[in-house]
């Protein structure tokens, strides 16, 4: 994927360049005036007063690292040769002192980049790791299409150990999930996204099955207080906006906990229908690996399952909830594994964390890394 | 070894590309020279004394036959037929013309080589144990992480100008033989209480004239958060380090005038904000580059003895242990008695790189002491080997021994220098050999400057020497004690300068009073700790 243009610049530079718009500072500002000046500002200058002093490369990065989104302009003796660096430290407008009309100035960058960088570009070990880690879900596909569940949970657990983990709703279907889970290994994290709206069921029903089976790693991920105090202060942005109360109680917490995981076990079968009906075992978003041991299980071999194991049911399930979720969002269904009676009467049945769109969203607040 | 993907290549291919036009650019006039001399210094060209100097990269000092046959190559065709091994583990050539730096250039493109960021303010080439990979003693190996550095640290947009040059080190043995503690950064690979591998970092030492050695920062840090933690201290060090005076530049000022704990906060505080992020390793990477480094086979052939008492001496100082049965690990010696340290013909590379392919898995290396090394001997070819090294005057035997002298170009070559180097170190090897003292004495390191830059590396020898001028004589100041791997030490003065010849008799003065007061199996500097300076210093002034 070679990207000719990659770093030439958005305008050609401009010579003594007087707009009085920008926020002046120098090489020298403490970073802290810079982030406080910069707090606000449309537009930021960085002077130069000698090209070889690269202190304005960390200041633009940083503000960039920080989230400054206005224009970024690096003023006085920078050099063409210092173009495509100005522009990957997050600078995209030049005022030079000197020859602008030089066509050096419009010279084509380096083709690939070695470090992550303002500019956004994909450093080099980010694309050999996610071609490496789709090939390698390419593969496991093709030998456990038809694979048990274990026998994908084994090659999961080799092939991703110690960054792998499994997530859980403890919801209806979830003990036969997590009792396979248990005779395998019992010590692989369980994410569990604790949002402060679960039915009291759910919760009783949660550490009833983790002693029972033996699980010894169960890990809550709660949302981030200051963004909830931020977004949903009274607890009821469910009642206006039910896909911003998923996005700050499930998709955030799930995306910050998977900067310590590349692979992540969903209890997501076919039969769910919807988006989940061509589920493969693993799947490749860019970013974390899913697999799925249970996608071609049938409702009735999941109801084997709670017999075999004499599981105990969650105890919402006889009272008609095929699939429960937080509970302002959960319905009674008809159906055996339907997801109708979530978000009823919505245009939605996801919660979003399945969604790369959504998880790039959160990547760019800086929570969580790509890959 | 490391093997270029399309990426290396074709950044290497650019870059190559970029210089040409730097170069057109000077020559036109559109650049001055002032402009002209970081952008050229960022890619290995210096302006000496008498020529323009090109300094190769060799990342982490690791050569394949056929990269050390392409600088064989260019000795011969584009300077005067020998190179120059430095203390970096690069290879300098001394006489080449700016016009042919860009040609030189492309040939090395061709066996995945370059000259990027060997010199000016910005992340040098990373350097490693030379035994990297075969030391018996290593506990795990550094040069994936030398990689995986040398990839973050290239054409980086951030610290591409930087208050000074900058040097990282790494090992991953206790023996150290990297000299984390004299580096801007120093990276030890260790294993913390859960058997987890990780990185002891090191920051804020160095040589020159204000020598010191680095405190540790931090006890671990976890493989994955090495480049955030790396991003960290560079972003500190580029925005607080000085600018304002050449001399203070350096990061080990920085530490010092903060203090370890401020500056490890300041680096904490902005690690806290990167780890996670998209600066961690994704393992797949950490496998992928660890995957071309692996051990060589075991060789279960017997060993096959030489009679001579030349070839015991050799294998008694030259040949060190490996961690695979049946090989070690062959110090080819470039310290000739009487030669210029770290100097290779161009026919000596051929040579070398014959020998490497026949007996070392066509691997060398380049040592910090400016010898190669081949890392993957046969135990039984070890005889034949030291036959052929013998017939190409590559087999002396002073492996670590005191005319194992290292030694920077000096006056000869460097207009920074005060004194010339080369002669006295020239002079020193012959005096030690005729002296008859050196095998006695056994491991023990010279090491010489012609000034204060300290490119020679005199502050951490056990006998350092330091190149003064006065008043347009050479003289030479003694340090005594000075130690560089592991434990790191800065020597201390003796005393006032000397003239070349009474230099040369206290150095051999010095040797003699430590074999005479020494006890059983005690090092220089253990002996100087016990007995103090007196001793040497009344013998030298005597």
């Amino acid at each position: 994927m070679r990207n000719d243009a990659a770093y030439a610049l958005a305008e050609p530079p401009v010579q003594n360049a007087n707009d009085n718009a920008a926020v002046e500072i120098d090489a020298a500002t403490p970073f802290a005036d810079a982030e406080r000046l910069a707090a606000g500002a449309d537009e930021i200058a960085i002077r130069f007063e000698k090209f070889t002093d690269g202190r304005g490369f960390s200041l633009a990065s940083m503000l960039r690292d920080r989230g400054f989104t206005g224009k970024l302009t690096a003023r006085g003796d920078v050099l063409p040769d210092q173009a495509g660096l100005l522009r990957r430290a997050g600078f995209d407008k030049i005022a030079s002192d000197i020859k602008p009309q030089s066509p050096r100035w419009r010279r084509r960058h380096f083709s690939h980049a070695y470090q992550p960088a303002a500019a956004g570009d994909e450093p080099a070990y980010l694309a050999r790791a996610r071609a490496a880690r789709a090939a390698l879900v390419e593969k496991l596909n093709h030998e456990y299409a038809d694979a048990s569940p274990e026998a994908i949970i084994t090659a999961a657990t080799r092939a991703f150990g110690g960054r792998i983990a499994m997530l859980s709703s403890f919801g209806t279907e979830a003990a036969a999930g997590l009792a396979v889970l248990a005779r395998i290994a019992p010590e692989m994290p369980v994410l569990f996204l604790d949002t402060g709206m679960h039915f009291a069921q759910t919760l009783t029903y949660r550490d009833e099955l983790v002693a029972r089976l033996g699980l010894t790693n169960v890990i809550p991920l709660a949302p981030d207080k200051d963004e909830l105090a931020a977004e949903d202060p009274e607890a009821r942005l469910f009642e206006a906006d039910t896909a911003a109360c998923c996005d700050v109680r499930k998709v955030r917490p799930l995306a910050r906990a998977m900067a310590s995981f590349d692979a992540l076990i969903t209890g997501r079968k076919r039969y769910h229908g919807g988006e989940r009906e061509d589920l493969p075992p693993f799947e490749f978003d860019g970013d974390v690996v899913k697999v799925n041991p249970f996608a071609a299980l049938s409702a009735k071999e999941v109801a084997a399952i709670y017999r075999t194991l004499k599981l105990p049911a969650h105890p919402m399930a006889a009272m008609g909830y095929p699939s429960i979720g937080c509970w302002p969002c959960t319905a009674p269904a008809e159906g055996d594994g339907t997801r109708e009676g979530r978000w009823a009467g919505q245009d939605r049945t996801e919660c979003g964390i399945f969604d790369p769109r959504l998880k790039e969203r959160a990547a760019r607040t800086r929570s969580y890394r790509l890959i | 070894m490391y093997r270029y993907d399309d990426i290396d290549a074709t950044l290497v291919r650019e870059r190559t590309a970029q210089f040409r036009e730097q170069v057109g650019a000077r020559l036109s006039g559109e650049l001055t020279e002032d402009q002209f001399k970081p952008l050229r210094l960022q890619n290995g060209v210096y302006l000496q004394l008498h020529a323009y100097m090109l300094r190769v990269a060799i990342p982490y000092g690791v050569l394949s036959a056929a990269q050390l046959r392409k600088l064989a190559h260019v000795a011969r065709t584009y300077d005067k037929g020998y190179g120059h091994f430095t203390t970096r583990q690069n290879i300098q050539y001394n006489w080449p013309s700016l016009v042919d730096v860009p040609d030189i250039l492309d040939e090395l493109a061709e066996v995945d080589m370059h000259a990027i960021q060997t010199s000016g303010n910005c992340i040098r080439n990373t350097t490693t144990d030379p035994f990297a990979g075969a030391a018996a003693d290593e506990v795990v190996d550094p040069r994936p992480w030398c990689e995986l550095i040398r990839q973050w640290s290239t054409f980086h947009p951030e610290f591409s100008f930087l208050p000074r040059k900058f040097k990282i080190a790494v090992t991953g043995s206790p023996a150290d033989r990297a000299a984390i503690g004299v580096h801007d950064i120093g990276l030890q690979l260790v294993r913390n209480g859960e058997g987890e591998v990780g990185f002891a970092v090191f920051a804020g030492g160095g040589q020159g004239r204000t020598p010191m050695v680095a405190p540790e920062i931090s006890s671990f840090v976890a493989q994955r958060d090495l480049l955030a933690y790396l991003t960290a201290i560079l972003r500190v060090y580029n925005l607080a380090g000085r600018r304002d005076n050449l001399y203070k530049a350096r990061i080990k000022i920085l530490v010092n005038d903060l203090g370890a704990d401020e500056f490890t906060g300041q680096v904490e505080g902005e690690f806290a904000r990167l780890k996670g992020g998209a600066l961690t390793l994704p393992q797949e990477e950490i496998d992928r580059v660890k995957a071309f480094f692996t051990d060589p086979p075991a060789d279960d052939r017997p060993a096959v003895l030489h009679p001579s008492a030349a070839f015991s001496r050799w294998r008694l100082w030259n040949v060190k242990p490996h961690k695979v049965p049946g090989r070690a690990i062959v110090v080819i010696s470039l310290k000739p008695y009487g030669g210029t340290a770290g100097d290779a013909s161009a026919e000596q590379m051929d040579v070398v790189a014959d020998l490497a392919e026949q007996f070392s898995l066509g691997e060398v290396r380049v040592t910090k002491e400016q010898n190669l090394v081949l890392p993957h001997v046969a135990e039984a070819d070890l005889a034949e080997l030291y036959a052929a090294l013998e017939a190409a005057g590559l087999a002396t035997a002073n492996a670590g021994l005191a005319s194992d002298i290292v030694c920077c170009p000096g006056l000869d070559y460097c207009n920074l220098a005060n004194a010339r180097s080369i002669p006295i170190s020239q002079a020193i090897s012959r005096a030690i050999e005729e002296s008859g003292l050196e095998e006695a004495a056994g491991e023990l390191t010279i090491k010489i400057s012609g000034c204060i830059n300290a490119c020679g590396h005199h502050h951490v020898a056990n006998i350092g020497l330091l190149g003064v001028d006065k008043k347009g004589e050479e003289f030479y100041q003694l340090t005594l004690g000075g130690i560089a791997d592991g434990e790191a030490a800065i020597g201390k003065i003796v005393g006032k300068g000397l003239d070349p010849d009474h230099a040369v008799r206290a150095v051999i003065t010095v040797i003699r009073a430590y074999l005479d007061a020494r006890t059983e199996d005690e090092s220089f500097v253990q002996t100087l700790s016990r007995i103090g300076f007196e001793p040497f210093k009344e013998a030298i002034y005597a």
